[in-house]
């Protein structure tokens, strides 16, 4: 927040601070430093007071040190140099005799983020992995993790990472999670920490000492294990049955995770799991904080892709309060129409004939989609709660009643005859372009039935000039082509209007476009267009592929209890994509996604039929080193296998096989080894690198790392790129075998 | 985890920021100010993505805390922590207000270094964290050797929501039956949906390693001892009425082990004041209250309302703070009413007439009739009718909840289950209660 006057501000902040009277007065002192973190939170640059903050930290008063800490912390990285001199104070703090004392300097010696500063905490870090107090363990765990973070690869991680192993048998409950999550930050390139079998009972035999965020995330981390017999798997879970039922949602929901993928060839177990935990979710849906009902909501919705007849009974759960936000609401409704059957028909649909007078008109739309849905199985009476609806006579409603009748004639032929009647029946149109549309494709489609069509029609056709939409206009057309078709006499003329003025006036070149192909169309005769016009006028077939589908839970479980349900289904394969790729800042994203991975693992043929790739014009060393330094870096990826040995030309012969170009590689057997490739492929230029580092240095084992830069940037094409690449070195590979 | 915690007043001012990763920018404060607090639309989901980066977003009154990470994290977890952080501030300082933010500014700093390290959880638990963070503020006094030592032994002890040593002169415990009941109810008395969401809070002050054992009307206990006990047991246990309940979630300290299998709750409680256990039921419902609308549209431009509330409890007892609230539409112009209890007023900033009553006995009806005049408007929409929603206090348990007795056993220490003095309360407040009309 930009402040008038702030340089002022902060000058006189910094004359108060150096003033000798204000600091012989403890509580004026404390009260200008509160001061000072007060106008940092608000987004004033107070890093010029950083001289007398460091003077400030010299104190015995814990809270103001917390408070200068804090200040340092936020401006280490601005001022590197005086930063150094507080690290005086913070080693001799690391030695006292309070525990508090020494947690609290080593933590904040760690959240310094400044080159150099590796040196200066290795040492208190390592003593603190052995000190009494565990609350100073805790906080040397995560100090590894920080220090990993502010200088990856040192020599000395390999000794701690033996250390942090050790420490996963501390008597304290949070020194142990802390090691877990230390030890996955620092082996993210490794595939995080190994959870092997002494570990993984270790950690269920300590679950119930835990906190309940500790709880989640050591279930998360189980996830990794794969028990060797099913004898052991079925321990594990029945000492896992008590937290399905947690009293935390976050917990429950973790351990059903875990359940499902542990017990995947048990589908038995699963459903037996899902069983268990259907009473806690439902807990969460009616909980008293919305967020957490959202989320709840969001599973339920999971759970029910496979399990439909799970909730079947609480159906009453999911009525809508009058007072709930409208994300609520949505979901809601759209487990509502999962959930209907025989018995609670009649309940549900009055109740989502409620909704449909809400005053958020995106809500009313919705329920009277939902409304819809239902109709495909029990169309008559929502039929009749579809008219009535008519009969308000609001824009927003009358519009959402129409192109639920189109897509329910689509869907279900028998309903065909009922909606004619409605639509010639309702007097007045649809105002916004979407209603209007619905109702022009009923018009042509279906003009036999209705009498008044021609009219209807006519009148769209008379107000052309001040219709805005295109999409409006080019259902215009069809509809008035196909009315021709099945009453001439009464369509012609203004047909023939129609045409004229969108091919002589209309300036919208896919109207008039539209209107040639109809007019050419026309000229080569009536039988002609009727058979390039006409077509099924329903598709029952689609119903099947639209209703309701056990899905196998193998589908959604390995996005279960992240972000991904919560975002829609939709979205749901998009934030995996692009949790999957973002820069690798943490590997704990990598781990919680494992179906990402899986995906570009498990099917690599069928990616590589997708896409096509193709040389194009070659490209220039200097264009391509130029687009190299402007792209950023979309997906980098370690393909798990060193090199090929084979000759460069043979490599680089494989490679134009399967259309892509080598532009230049590192000879011979130099390290690291490089190479550079491109290629085109759905419309995008595609740059890759292949890098191999020293396959004694730490971490990187010898493997191939590709690098891809891309424009424009498509996800889909990048997969099938690397799928590529991989299935062509594993080729290859296999050969020198 | 989670990379920064800030919490902003309903201007989008910055009370709170509190970054732990690298990853999350300075910038990413006002990128939430920007999208979410002054958006002009309602919020569309209370998780929000900008730019590759998570805000898990809760509103306490005026206040907005947002939890922000660039990882796919555990939503339930981040707003379960979000409403822990809530509970350990409102713990600390009351009340969750722009105010009492900005008066205890330096206390929750303190807070949020102690609660959640490089985005990892700590130590959440308000009395273990009062160990470390005084309201005070330490004021300058190291501290003493006994009080580091309890730090040392509190966090390193088996039992990690209890610390060893503690001593009262007497041995006390309140227990709070704390019930929130809510209803759906169609025009023609059809009840749509209710249930009730009870709590059971526990004070405790009791003296060394008590071993606590609950007992409560519950319907498969008190089914089994029906069967099995003795003919005094079955005779006193049919008497009182028995509740099914539907899910119910404990506190860490019970023993999940021993409920599974004999269905019955013992514990060692912590310290001072905690949730011990979590319910839902949904059958056998007392109702407190019962309304009956009745609206009557006359002509165009008038409409008269006529609600009857019935009380349907012991006569002997009393409810409190009632209040309710029936909807009037957006284009009234005037109002009059008359109620034959309480005071009833027509609040038009908020399309309503709220009715209060201070207190009513069980077993009685009370009755307010309104006319509402409507000034004409083109308009076509129909009035949507929102429901009649109501407050209320009363001092039962409509879920019918009963607590039979609880026993204290401390082995060690000289005191038995006698010389605790035990404190039980029932409050049921009204949930969501509304009737549609």
């Amino acid at each position: 927040m930009p402040y008038f006057g702030s340089e002022e501000t902060v000058k006189e902040l910094k004359r108060a601070l150096a003033n000798p009277h204000v600091q012989a007065d403890r509580l004026r002192y404390k009260n200008y430093i509160t001061k000072v973190i007060r106008y940092m939170t608000q987004g004033l640059d107070v890093s010029a007071l950083f001289m007398d903050m460091v003077k400030a930290s010299a104190t015995v008063d814990i809270v103001q040190k917390k408070l200068v800490y804090l200040y340092m912390c936020t401006y280490a990285s601005d001022k590197p140099d005086l930063a150094l001199l507080a690290i005086n104070t913070l080693r001799k703090d690391c030695a006292d005799p309070n525990p508090m004392v020494r947690g609290l300097a080593l933590r904040n010696m760690c959240n310094f983020r400044m080159p150099g500063m590796p040196e200066y905490i290795e040492q208190p870090i390592v003593a603190g992995l052995r000190d009494k107090a565990s609350y100073v363990r805790r906080v040397a765990v995560l100090g590894c993790a920080k220090l990993h973070n502010l200088q990856p690869y040192t020599d000395m991680d390999g000794s701690i990472v033996n250390e942090l192993y050790a420490l996963l048998r501390d008597p304290d409950p949070v020194v142990v999670v802390n090691c877990l999550r230390a030890l996955e930050e620092i082996l993210k390139d490794e595939g995080g920490v190994v959870i092997n079998k002494p570990i993984a009972h270790h950690l269920l035999n300590r679950m119930k000492d835990l906190d309940s965020w500790a709880q989640s995330e050591v279930l998360t981390f189980l996830l990794r294990y794969r028990p060797r017999s099913d004898d052991e798997l079925f321990d594990i879970l029945s000492l896992l049955d008590a937290f399905l039922q947690s009293a935390h949602a976050h917990v429950s929901v973790s351990t059903l995770r875990l359940f499902l993928h542990l017990a995947a060839a048990h589908p038995a177990v699963q459903a037996d799991a899902l069983l268990h935990t259907s009473a806690p979710l439902l807990a969460t849906c009616g909980s008293a904080s919305r967020e957490l009902r959202f989320a709840g909501l969001c599973h339920v919705q999971q759970v029910m892709r496979s399990q439909p007849g799970l909730f079947g009974t609480h159906y009453k759960r999911f009525f809508c309060g009058y007072s709930e936000p409208s994300y609520i609401k949505f979901r809601k409704m759209e487990i509502l129409v999962e959930l209907v059957n025989d018995e609670n028909v009649a309940l549900v649909l009055e109740e989502l004939r409620s909704y449909c007078t809400d005053v958020s008109p995106e809500l009313a739309q919705a329920a009277i989609a939902a409304i819809g849905r239902i109709a495909r199985t029990y169309s008559e009476k929502c039929l009749d709660i579809l008219t009535g609806l008519l009969a308000l006579k609001q824009d927003h409603i009358t519009s959402a009643v129409i192109q639920t009748f189109r897509d329910l004639v689509w869907f279900c032929p028998q309903s065909t005859a009922a909606v004619c009647q409605t639509v010639e029946a309702c007097v007045d149109n649809p105002q916004d372009s979407e209603g209007k549309q619905a109702l022009l494709w009923l018009l042509g489609e279906h003009g036999e039935q209705i009498s008044s069509a021609p009219y209807v029609v006519e009148g769209y056709i008379d107000g052309l000039k001040t219709e805005l939409s295109s999409a409006v206009k080019m259902e215009l057309l069809s509809a008035s082509v196909k009315m021709f078709l099945c009453r001439p006499a009464e369509t012609q003329d203004m047909l023939g209007r129609l045409l004229h003025y969108c091919i002589e006036e209309e300036s919208n070149m896919c109207v008039r476009d539209r209107a040639l192909l109809y007019y050419r169309l026309l000229q080569r005769g009536v039988e002609e267009t009727r058979k390039a016009v006409t077509g099924p006028k329903s598709d029952p077939s689609m119903s099947v592929l639209t209703g309701r589908q056990e899905e196998p839970i193998s589908l959604w479980a390995s996005a279960f209890n992240t972000l991904g349900p919560l975002s829609g289904r939709d979205l749901c394969l998009q934030t995996v994509i692009i949790s999957a790729s973002a820069q690798p800042s943490s590997s704990a994203e990598e781990e919680l996604l494992p179906g990402s991975k899986d995906v570009t693992l498990s099917c690599p043929n069928d990616t590589e039929e997708e896409i096509s790739l193709s040389l194009g014009p070659p490209l220039s060393h200097e264009t391509f080193e130029k687009m190299w330094l402007d792209l950023e870096i979309l997906h980098r990826q370690t393909l798990g296998f060193p090199r090929p040995k084979a000759a460069a030309d043979t490599l680089q012969a494989a490679l134009q096989l399967v259309k892509i170009q080598t532009l230049a590689f590192t000879p011979g057997d130099t390290v690291p080894w490089k190479a550079y490739l491109y290629t085109r492929g759905t419309g995008t230029l595609i740059l890759a690198e292949l890098l191999q580092e020293d396959p004694e240095a730490p971490g990187t084992e010898g493997s191939l790392v590709v690098s891809v830069k891309q424009q424009p940037a498509n996800q889909h094409t990048i997969r099938g790129f690397v799928a590529i690449i991989k299935s062509v070195f594993q080729t290859l590979n296999f050969d020198r075998l | 985890m989670i990379g920064g915690l800030f919490i902003y007043n309903h201007k989008g001012e910055v009370l709170i920021s509190r970054v732990y990763r690298d990853d999350i920018g300075r910038n990413a404060v006002d990128a939430f100010r920007v999208n979410v607090i002054h958006a002009r639309q309602q919020v569309r989901s209370p998780v929000t993505n900008i730019a590759r980066t998570s805000f898990f977003h809760v509103k306490r009154s005026n206040i907005w805390l947002a939890a922000v990470t660039k990882q796919n994290v555990n939503a339930a977890m981040v707003f379960e922590f979000l409403y822990k952080m809530c509970d350990v501030m409102t713990a600390y300082f009351g009340k969750i207000s722009e105010e009492n933010i900005k008066n205890n500014f330096v206390l929750i700093y303190e807070l949020l270094d102690e609660i959640l390290d490089f985005g990892y959880p700590q130590n959440s638990e308000t009395g273990a964290l009062k160990t470390f963070i005084t309201q005070q503020g330490i004021k300058g006094q190291p501290q003493t050797k006994e009080e580091q030592s309890q730090i040392t032994s509190q966090v390193t002890g088996q039992i990690g929501w209890r610390r060893e040593g503690i001593k009262y002169r007497r041995n006390e415990l309140f227990l709070d039956v704390l019930e929130s009941v809510n209803l759906l109810m169609s025009p023609q008395g059809q009840v749509l949906s209710a249930h009730v969401s009870g709590r059971v809070v526990m004070k405790s002050y009791l003296s060394g390693m008590p071993e606590c054992k609950f007992g409560m009307n519950d319907k498969i206990v008190i089914d089994k001892q029906g069967k099995g006990g003795t003919t005094d047991d079955a005779g006193k246990s049919s008497g009182k009425q028995s509740i099914a309940i539907d899910d119910c979630t404990f506190h860490q300290c019970v023993r999940l082990s021993k409920f599974d299998s004999e269905r019955s709750i013992s514990f060692i409680p912590p310290d001072g004041e905690y949730e011990l256990m979590r319910y839902r039921t949904t059958k056998d419902i007392i109702l407190p209250f019962r309304v009956i609308p009745l609206v009557r549209e006359v002509g165009r431009t008038k409409l008269e309302v006529k609600v009857v509330i019935k009380s349907n409890f012991k006569p002997s007892l009393l409810a409190q703070k009632i209040e309710v609230r029936i909807p009037t539409p957006l284009n009234t112009s005037g109002v009059q009413v008359i109620c034959m209890k309480g005071k009833a007023k027509y609040k038009a900033s908020e399309n309503a007439i709220v009715w209060k009553i201070k207190r009513m006995a069980g077993m009685k009806e009370s009755q307010i009739s309104a006319e509402i005049e409507l000034l004409p408007t083109n308009d076509k929409k129909k009035w949507a009718r929102p429901p009649i929603s109501m407050n209320f206090e009363v001092p039962f348990a409509p879920s019918g909840l009963k607590v039979r007795y609880l026993k204290v056993f401390e082995s060690k220490l000289n005191y038995s289950d006698h010389d605790v003095i035990k404190w039980v309360r029932y409050i049921g407040r009204s949930g969501i209660y509304e009737t549609r009309c």
